[in-house]
This record gives C-alpha cells, sequence and structure tokens, in this order.
C-alpha cells in the first residue's frame, strides 16, 4: 500500500473512533472517584491478614501472586529468546577486542571515571538490594530492586575494561541465577500444595508488621523474583555488550548455509 | 469540575491520543528502532489508563508505613497490574531490539517499508 | 481440597518449574536429556488434562490460588483472588495442547542441538502459558498466559535467523504487541465499569448494569485484541509472514493450536462474561458472521495462489480460523461444540501437515511445491500423509474434521456461510492435494496463478531418520480419522459448559449423515484439483486471455498481504473501528 492510502485509512479509522471514544471517556468514573470494590478491599484487609505495609507488593505476591509467576516466566522466556537470537551463529566465546566503527577514536579511560564508577556501582548494588529485601515494608520489591541491581552491575563496565568485566560478571552465575529464582518462585507456588493447601497459599509464619520479615510466603517469592530479574538483565547486558566486540571471523552466513 | 464536565474525562482523552500518535508513529516510520520507541508510546498509554482508572483524589499511596491502615489510598490492584505491564513492555522491547540488530546485521537496512518477509519468485 | 482440584494448578506449574530447572542446570545437561524431559512434561500434562477433563463432566474443577477464595474476604460480592475453573471443554483443549507439543517435540529430535536446550525451554514456557491460558478464570490473568505465548512465539519464530524470519518475526510482534495494548486498555475499561476482573463476576455486574458505553468499549478492545490472536480479517496479515518463516515444529504449534484458542477465548469470555447472545456480543455478532465469511473465502483464494508449502498452509489456517469463526458468531451450545470439534480436527491435519513440510525442507531443502516437482519420489510414507491431509481437508467425509464441518453447517443457518464454507474449504484441500500430487507421484498440470507467489530457498537440519520425522504427523492423522460421534457424547456435555461452568444441561448435536454440503464440498474439491491436472500452457489469445484475468485478483490479494508491518497495524485499526462502529450501533 502507498503511504498517502496508508494515511487516509488510518485517518478514516480515526474519524470514526473519535466520537466513540469520546462517549467511553464521558461515561467511564470521573478521574479521581472510582467506583471499583477491589482496590479498596484489598487496602482494608490485607494489612491485618499479612501483616505487611506495602499494599501493592501484597496484591504482586500474594493476592494475584500466579500473575506474577507468569510474569516472571515471561522475562525468562525474553531473555532466553534474547540470548538465543544474539548468540546465533556467533556462538558464546568472548570477543576481547572492541569493535571499531571507523572515524570513531578510542578513547583511553581516566582515573576519576573508574574511581567513581568503581564506589557507584558498589553504592548501586547495595541500594539495589536494600529495595529488593524490603519489597513488604517500603515502595519497591523485587522487580525494582532487581533492575536497580542490574543497573549496577552494568555500572562495574566503565569502571574495569571489557574482559576484566567479563570475568566479574560471569555468565554461567547470572544463567544459574536466573533459572533458581525461577525455580524458587514455582515452588513456593506447588509446594503448599502437597499439603493440601492451596497453590501459593502462605504457610509460612507471618512476621512482624513494619519488621524486615513480614508476609511469609512473600519474602521468600520476593527475593526470587529479585534473583530473576538480576540474572536476566545481566544477560541480556552481557549479550548486548557482546555485539560489541569485534568478531573473530563473519558470523553473518548465506541463507543457503543453514 | 462540573462547568468543565470535560476534565472529569481528560486523563482518558490523554491516554487515547498517547495511543493515536504511537500508532501514526508506527505506520510511518522509516527506522525500526524509531518504530520500538513508538510502540513504547503506545505502551505508556495503556500505563496512563490503569493508573487513571485507580486513583482516588486526596488519597495517598497504598503503602501503610508511615501512614496506619485505614488511611484513604488510592487503588493498589490497578498499580499492580501497571507493575506486570511494565515487565512486559520491557521484554518485548529487548526482544524487539534484538531482532531490529539481528536484520542490521543482516543486510545493512533498517527502513520497515523497504523489506519483505518472502522474495518474489526466483 | 479433592484430587482433581489440588493437581489443576500443577497443569501450569510443571511446565514453568521444568522450564525453570532446564534454565538453571542447561549447562551441565547431557545432550538428548532436554529433549526427553520435554516430551515426559507434555505428555504427562496431556494426561492429566484428559483425566481432569473426565472429571469435570460432574462439574467444573475449581481453584482458588493463595487460598483467596471468595468467602475468604468476608465480603460478599467482592472478589480478591484468582481461579483456575476446569470445565470439560477448557481441560479438553489444554490436553490436545499438550499433545501436540509431545508430537512437535518428537518431531524436532535432535533439530536444535548448538544452544544448551534454550528450545525446549522456550517450548515448554509457550506450553505452560497455552495451558493457563485455557484455564484461567481471571481477565488479567488471560492476558498474562496471552502475553507469555506470545512472547515465546516472538523468540521461536525468529529463531531461524535467516532475514526472512526476522523480518517475519518482527511484524508477528509488532502486530501482536498492538493486540496486547488493545487487551490492556479492554482491562482497564472493563474494571472500571465492572470493578472486578473474574469472568463470571463481569458477567453478573454487566447483567445488572446492563451494557454501557464503557463495558462496550472493553468488549470490542478486548474482541479485536483475540482476533488478532486468532487472524481474523483484517488483524490476520501477520499469520502468512510468520509461519511461513518458523521453524517447522513451531509452525506446527502455531497453525495447530496456538490461533485457535483466540477463537476460544472469544468464545468463553462471550459466553460468561458478555452475556451470551443477548448482551455486548448481540451487535456484534452479525459483523463476526460477515468478517468470518471474509475471511474463510480470502485465505481459501490465498491458499489456492501460493506455491511454497509452508505459506500455502498458513493461509490454509487463515481461512479455516473464519470458518471456526462463523461458529462463534452464532455462540449457542451447538456453536461452541461445533468450534471444538473444528478445532481439534483442524489442529491434527495441520499439524501433520506441516511436519511433511518440515520433512520436505530437511530432506529435499525446498517447500517450494513448482521446485519440488517429483522430487519427493523417495518419500512415499509423507506423501501419504499429505495426500490424505490434503482429502480431509477438502471434506472427506470421515472423520473429526467433517464432524465439525457439519456442526458449523447446523449451527450456522445462513446461505451466504454455507457457501463460503464450501468454498474455502474446496480451495484449501485442493491446494494441498495440488502441490500433493505435484510432489510426490509429479501428476500435474502447469503451474497456474502460484507461479507468481512469493517464495524462498531455504533447508532445515535434517540429522534424524525419515521414519522418526513420519511418525508423529501419521500418528496424529490417524487420530482425526476416529469417527466423530465418538466424540459427540463428550461435546454434548462439554459445549454448554463453556458458555457456563455451571450450567446442567446438555446440547443437542445433530445427527451426521450425507448431507447436499458435504457432497458438494467434496465434489468441488476434486474438480478443482482436476482442473489443476489438466491445465496447459495458454496458446491461444482467448486463453492467454483467460489466463490473465485469471491472475488478476490474486495479484491484487498478494500486494495487500505486501508484508510491511505499517501496512498491517493500518489494517488493525480499521477493524478496531468496524468492530467499534457495529457495537456502537446498537441502541
Amino acid at each position: 500500500m502507498n503511504g498517502r492510502w496508508r494515511l487516509a485509512l488510518l485517518a478514516l479509522a480515526a474519524l470514526l473512533l473519535a466520537p466513540l471514544i469520546w462517549s467511553v471517556a464521558s461515561a467511564l468514573p470521573p478521574f479521581g472517584a472510582p467506583e471499583a470494590a477491589y482496590g479498596p478491599a484489598v487496602n482494608a484487609l490485607l494489612p491485618g491478614a499479612r501483616n505487611v505495609s506495602n499494599m501493592v507488593a501484597a496484591v504482586n505476591f500474594d493476592v494475584r501472586g500466579i500473575d506474577t509467576l507468569g510474569e516472571e516466566s515471561m522475562l525468562l522466556c525474553a531473555v532466553v529468546g534474547a540470548v538465543v537470537l544474539l548468540r546465533g551463529r556467533r556462538g558464546e566465546d568472548r570477543g576481547d577486542r572492541a569493535g571499531r566503527v571507523p572515524g570513531r577514536p578510542i578513547v583511553e579511560r581516566d582515573d576519576a571515571t573508574i574511581l567513581a564508577c568503581r564506589i557507584a556501582a558498589l553504592l548501586v548494588l547495595l541500594f539495589g538490594a536494600y529495595v529488593a529485601l524490603h519489597g513488604t515494608v517500603t515502595p519497591g520489591g523485587g522487580f525494582q530492586g532487581g533492575a536497580i541491581a542490574a543497573s549496577g552491575l552494568l555500572l562495574v563496565y566503565p569502571g574495569e575494561d571489557y574482559s576484566c568485566w567479563r570475568a566479574l560478571v560471569p555468565g554461567t552465575v547470572l544463567t544459574v541465577i536466573e533459572g533458581a529464582g525461577a525455580l524458587i518462585f514455582v515452588l513456593a507456588a506447588a509446594l503448599p500444595l502437597a499439603g493440601g493447601h492451596a497453590a501459593l497459599a502462605n504457610i509460612l509464619p507471618l512476621g512482624t508488621w513494619k519488621d524486615l520479615y513480614s508476609g511469609g510466603v512473600m519474602v521468600v517469592v520476593n527475593f526470587a523474583v529479585a534473583l530473576a530479574v538480576v540474572g536476566g538483565f545481566g544477560l541480556l547486558l552481557i549479550e548486548f555488550m557482546e555485539e560489541t566486540r569485534a568478531p573473530e571471523e563473519d558470523p553473518v552466513p548465506d541463507e543457503e548455509d543453514r | 469540575m462540573t462547568s468543565l464536565p470535560w476534565l472529569a474525562a481528560l486523563p482518558w482523552l490523554a491516554a487515547a491520543w498517547l495511543f493515536a500518535i504511537g500508532v501514526y508513529g508506527v505506520v510511518t516510520s522509516r527506522h525500526y528502532v524509531h518504530l520500538i520507541g513508538c510502540l513504547s508510546v503506545c505502551q505508556s498509554s495503556t500505563y496512563m489508563l490503569l493508573l487513571g482508572v485507580g486513583f482516588r483524589r486526596g488519597a495517598g499511596p497504598p503503602i501503610f508505613y508511615d501512614h496506619p491502615p485505614g488511611t484513604p489510598a488510592v487503588d493498589p490492584v490497578m498499580q499492580a497490574l501497571v507493575l506486570t505491564d511494565i515487565v512486559v513492555g520491557a521484554a518485548v522491547t529487548a526482544l524487539l531490539l534484538v531482532i531490529a540488530l539481528q536484520v542490521h546485521k543482516r543486510c545493512g537496512l533498517v527502513d520497515p517499508q523497504r523489506l519483505r518477509p518472502l522474495r518474489g519468485p526466483k | 481440597m479433592t484430587g482433581p482440584e489440588t493437581l489443576l494448578p500443577l497443569v501450569v506449574l510443571a511446565p514453568l518449574g521444568m522450564a525453570a530447572l532446564l534454565a538453571t542446570i542447561a549447562h551441565w545437561l547431557p545432550s538428548r536429556m532436554a529433549d526427553v524431559l520435554a516430551i515426559l512434561t507434555a505428555l504427562g500434562i496431556m494426561l492429566l488434562c484428559g483425566w481432569l477433563a473426565g472429571q469435570a463432566t460432574g462439574g467444573p474443577i475449581v481453584h482458588w490460588f493463595g487460598g483467596w477464595t471468595p468467602d475468604a474476604a468476608h465480603r460478599p460480592g467482592v472478589i480478591l483472588g484468582i481461579a483456575f475453573v476446569a470445565d470439560p471443554a477448557s481441560a479438553a483443549l489444554a490436553a490436545f495442547c499438550a499433545l501436540l507439543f509431545a508430537a512437535s517435540f518428537l518431531f524436532a529430535w535432535g533439530y536444535f542441538d548448538e544452544v544448551h536446550s534454550h528450545f525446549h525451554i522456550l517450548m515448554l514456557l509457550f506450553l505452560a502459558a497455552m495451558e493457563g491460558f485455557c484455564l484461567t478464570h481471571d481477565l488479567f490473568n488471560l492476558f498474562v498466559w496471552f502475553e507469555l505465548m506470545s512472547v515465546a512465539a516472538f523468540a521461536l519464530t525468529a529463531y531461524p535467523l535467516g532475514q526472512s524470519s526476522l523480518e517475519g518475526a518482527f511484524s508477528f510482534t509488532v502486530t501482536n504487541s498492538f493486540a496486547s495494548f488493545m487487551m490492556l486498555m479492554g482491562i482497564g475499561l472493563l474494571y472500571a465499569g465492572t470493578g472486578t476482573l473474574d469472568f463470571t463476576a463481569i458477567g453478573q455486574a454487566m447483567a445488572r448494569h446492563g451494557p454501557d458505553p464503557v463495558i462496550l468499549g472493553g468488549f470490542c478492545l478486548i474482541a479485536a485484541a483475540l482476533l488478532t490472536k486468532a487472524a481474523i480479517l483484517p488483524f490476520h496479515f501477520w499469520l502468512s509472514d510468520a509461519h511461513a518463516v518458523a521453524p517447522t515444529p513451531v509452525s506446527v504449534i502455531f497453525s495447530g493450536v496456538m490461533v485457535g484458542l483466540g477463537l476460544f477465548a472469544l468464545t468463553k469470555l462471550g459466553g460468561q462474561s458478555f452475556g451470551a447472545g443477548e448482551g455486548a456480543m448481540a451487535p456484534v455478532r452479525a459483523l463476526l458472521l460477515w468478517l468470518g465469511v471474509a475471511t474463510a473465502v480470502v485465505g481459501g483464494l490465498m491458499t489456492w495462489g501460493q506455491r511454497h508449502l509452508k505459506r500455502l498452509l498458513a493461509f490454509s489456517t487463515v481461512s479455516h480460523l473464519g470458518i471456526m469463526l462463523l461458529a462463534v458468531s452464532a455462540l449457542k451450545p451447538l456453536g461452541a461444540a461445533a468450534l471444538l470439534l473444528y478445532l481439534v480436527g483442524q489442529g491434527l491435519v495441520k499439524a501433520a501437515l506441516f511436519m511433511v513440510a518440515g520433512i520436505l525442507l530437511a530432506l529435499r531443502a525446498s517447500a517450494d511445491e513448482i521446485a519440488l516437482y517429483r522430487e519427493g519420489r523417495g518419500l512415499w510414507p509423507a506423501g501419504v500423509v499429505m495426500i490424505l491431509g490434503g482429502l480431509i481437508l477438502g471434506g472427506l467425509p470421515i472423520g473429526l474434521l467433517h464432524g465439525g464441518g457439519h456442526l458449523i453447517h447446523a449451527a450456522v443457518p445462513s446461505r451466504v456461510a454455507e457457501g463460503a464454507i464450501i468454498l474455502s474449504t474446496a480451495l484449501t484441500g485442493a491446494a494441498v492435494l495440488r502441490a500433493g500430487l505435484r510432489i510426490f507421484p509429479g501428476w500435474s498440470g502447469v503451474p497456474g496463478v502460484e507461479r507468481g507467489a512469493p517464495t524462498e530457498r531455504e533447508h532445515e537440519k535434517a540429522d534424524r531418520p525419515l521414519w522418526l520425522m513420519v511418525l508423529p504427523g501419521a500418528l496424529l492423522l490417524v487420530l482425526v480419522l476416529a469417527p466423530s460421534s465418538a466424540a459427540f457424547p463428550f461435546l454434548a456435555a462439554a459445549a454448554p459448559r463453556l458458555l457456563d461452568p455451571w450450567a446442567a444441561g446438555i446440547a443437542t448435536l445433530p445427527e451426521e449423515g450425507g448431507t447436499l454440503a458435504s457432497g458438494a464440498t467434496f465434489a468441488a474439491t476434486l474438480a478443482l484439483v482436476a482442473m489443476s491436472l489438466l491445465r496447459r500452457r495458454p496458446t491461444g489469445r482467448l486463453a492467454r486471455l483467460a489466463a490473465w484475468g485469471e491472475r488478476l485478483p490474486f495479484r491484487a490479494l498478494e500486494a495487500a498481504h505486501s508484508g510491511v508491518v505499517s501496512d498491517y497495524v493500518t489494517w488493525m485499526t480499521a477493524g478496531l473501528a468496524l468492530l467499534a462502529v457495529a457495537a456502537a450501533s446498537w441502541r
């Protein structure tokens, strides 16, 4: 289809949809006055039922825990897919030389950069661990803390050179961490079944409100999610960085050569 | 509020507008990475709709650390849904970027309007 | 909790756990171990789901995750938790998914060697997502499994890393991402309008309020998302690109069951949440009927005009999905029974045919029917499977697919629909027969309109014996030849319970018998095959003019399926506008 025909069809569709969107928007409950009873019920029940103060984490890891299990599997799936697609013909081995883009200078690392990165990476990793561990108490949780810790992993790279970074951030360990996180979550869901409870039931002692250990199984699930996110994002970073290395030979195969 | 009824619907209209310009960006895109960015814009419109549905005027966050349980708080279910949505978006964006990278390695082109999955007959 | 209730979550937890385990120990696993574990997991899930389907005929098996049963909240009317509800149809479909996965794993034995069991991890996650999709009773949970299915499918499609695979995967990802955005917005609207995410609770809320714009809008968005997954015109453009370039074991799953799940979910939601025939779906039913007719006919025509086997089979899937949508538009228990039987029958045949295409790709390094002329000489088992599959697709009056078609004819009394079904069935069956006869015994006339279709040279790895590659396809074909009357008792109990899990009745299914429609279909198939066999090169002016005229509509259709993702997204927006206008015109 020609570009103009495309835009004409799009404009026609938008013209048809506009009044309908307007009628839906005016029929929705006014902004700031929701009518749903689900949210207020969670806010009222969960602090007493599970001794937690972070309601979002309570919904994510307890009330709607199976959603989070599916979502974590999705992360595992995307990382495995990305690893498979990026490694492709290239294989797993590390290229040690930097890839050269013609015309772009290679700048030597400054001492100040190295020092700043080493300090910053440690601080960020610590902060990520803090956010992850306090998931049931303050805003945060496994996903957020894991993402912060993964960016800490990347911060190590500007401070060291590539082979040192790859030695500090080993791919096999990250794979095991990621798989272990998913496995712990599945076990936390499946083991209560053996005792006759529902899947993902909160069978551990619930702990104390506002304490680091509160929420029972939520702590375990939170930890599993943090592991999986750190492992997953770390693997993604490694594979994308490997793309910037100079390949030993041309890895792009011919169409007929599969 | 009642003198400007469309103000109450503004967040929903803004979400619809974001979605519309995201679609426009995808349809007219000439670069894969730009297309992926436009998809992120569409994704943001879903966040906006979901979070807007959960908002309660005058209520605080659903974290009862400093405030006792029972203080008015916004809808935590919508926030949990958006959290899931963000992870989904991250997963799909990662895959799309990987595919775009591999397409570039293969033939150097990144224009979605110039590439075809199956060629004509040989 | 009873036995079936305790075992129900294992249907999803077992493949997830196995995938996580494989991801952890992948580095140290011996080479064939992943294949064995994957096949065993799939077979185990299939047996579990089959057992659950039998147990569910008395009443649905319900499992509330985390123990959050409706009374655990002490708030009548507010449902906090997520449930898996196994009615007989959902459990049976889950068993069918696992069966196809087991067949696909058997076919893929030794196919994906270099990467440490990553293919199996992706496929197991794919299986878990499908099982969750079939069994869940919560709208956002449905979305989560829908997304997991999609992400696994995106990664698996791009796997061969050829240029066409990558571009096909890209347009697949973009179009299905739009589908998921629409689904999310629909979920937001429904939550705002009804305050809950549970299927039954939404249905009750809808019965109380009546369909206001918010609920109708939410329904349109979710329907558009599910129709995209089910590849209905104008949301169907991604399918041919994706299925044609994905590795064969993956295409088996795509065409076999993944696309049918979209229609299954639409039926389930339509019955349980949107008030069946009287509620939100009522204004859209007529549109769904016409979309089904259009999809079936366009799909059939495109199938006839293809020469690349996998693209041919992909378009025939589109056509069959259109026929299945006709059953969905009826939305009575008869329509649900028709959908289930046709889905299973179509899935079995399509899986077997894709495996034949994979065999040809592996052993003859091509999937182009014209380039493969007479190349199938040494592969007669595959030829038997292909020709038999083509006959079944074309309306051979035995087996499950024929039974499903008979039920669809009974459920949709419209004349136009009947004509569309006959035409598209004949076109798809004849196309497969034409290809099979050309490749294996070498009987063919001069290539007609298919000469101008897009094609590609490619091959797949072949390091397993022919009998191992043919075995799963042959087994599936034996299954589809089972008499459909054997399935009728189960269907009669399962169909009403798909639309309402706590229903008590039994549907009455019309007796199977020779009807005018089935005879006409098979005759039309044979006529089309004969026409292609007897075609000669047009020498006279009139003959050349006729050939040019015959090519025109196919050229136009092929140009519309351009492969450009911007086109696809535009068509999807137009489709959403169609749905919205149809829903709004109901007042």
